[in-house]
């Protein structure tokens, strides 16, 4: 497969639900199965959170964008806002072994992908890009 | 996601149903720390009917964990389905954490 599918998504938390349904269902139709569907999942999920927490601070009034490409040897997806500005560089997590709320999100989104690359270029918002890439059978 | 809450043998149970997420954790959290503001000294979890928990729910838990331990009180979660557990496992808190299979190993631990 390997066309793309664009969805828009508001800035509000209980659309995220949604954000998970079409994600799982993306990832079917791309072949992939099993405990890497949640994994891939959780990920996206997360960075949408990331971006409804932190670029529109709780603003449900804004867009989410998210491309999903699925070719033979990947899932990717593209995940775009109009908010704040993300330093990557401070996008750390916190110490899993320091047991506290929060920080986990960016641990999720690493181990979910091997690519996790913020686009420098995007003048305004963020375009963040997530690659996983499949084993071929 | 739906919250229950109920007595079960002198302690609290929460039976929560759904997903866990950004969007729903406030209110597990608010019923929560309702209960630990009456300094309930057991407070059990009912994961069994759980089918998603993101990093938003994580939090929820560790501080209702904190909040409790602060006055000697005891959060034990059983029933997590295998992707929830995972999560926890990944995270490092299921040392944290009082996890058990079901709720008779929870009430005699």
């Amino acid at each position: 497969m390997k066309e793309f599918i664009k969805i828009t998504v508001p800035s509000d938390a209980k659309y995220l639900c949604l954000i998970r349904d079409i994600t799982t269902r993306m990832g079917l139709l791309g072949g992939v199965e099993g405990p890497l569907i949640d994994t891939l999942k959780l990920a996206i999920d997360e960075a949408c959170a990331n971006i409804i927490k932190h670029a529109y601070k709780g603003d449900t009034g804004k867009k989410i964008h998210i491309r999903y490409r699925i070719t033979k040897g990947a899932f990717e997806a593209v995940i775009e806002d109009s908010g704040e500005k993300v330093r990557p560089e401070l996008l750390q997590g916190r110490d899993l072994d320091d047991v506290k709320p929060g920080g986990l999100g960016i641990h999720f989104i690493r181990r979910a992908f091997d690519v996790v690359a913020y686009d420098g270029k995007k003048k305004k918002g963020n375009r963040l890009r997530l690659v996983k890439y499949l084993k071929e059978e | 996601m739906e919250i229950g809450i109920a007595d079960y043998n002198g302690n609290k149970l929460i039976t929560v149903s759904g997903d866990i997420d950004m969007y729903s954790s406030p209110a597990l959290r608010e019923q929560m720390i309702f209960l630990i503001n009456k300094k309930v000294s057991v407070m059990l979890v009912d994961f069994n009917k759980v089918s998603y928990i993101d990093s938003s729910g994580i939090a929820t838990f560790v501080e209702v964990l904190k909040h409790m331990k602060s006055y000697g009180g005891r959060l034990q979660l059983f029933g997590l389905p295998v992707a929830v557990k995972e999560i926890f496992g990944f995270s490092k808190l299921d040392k944290v954490f009082e996890i058990f299979r079901d709720i008779e190993d929870a009430v005699k631990s």
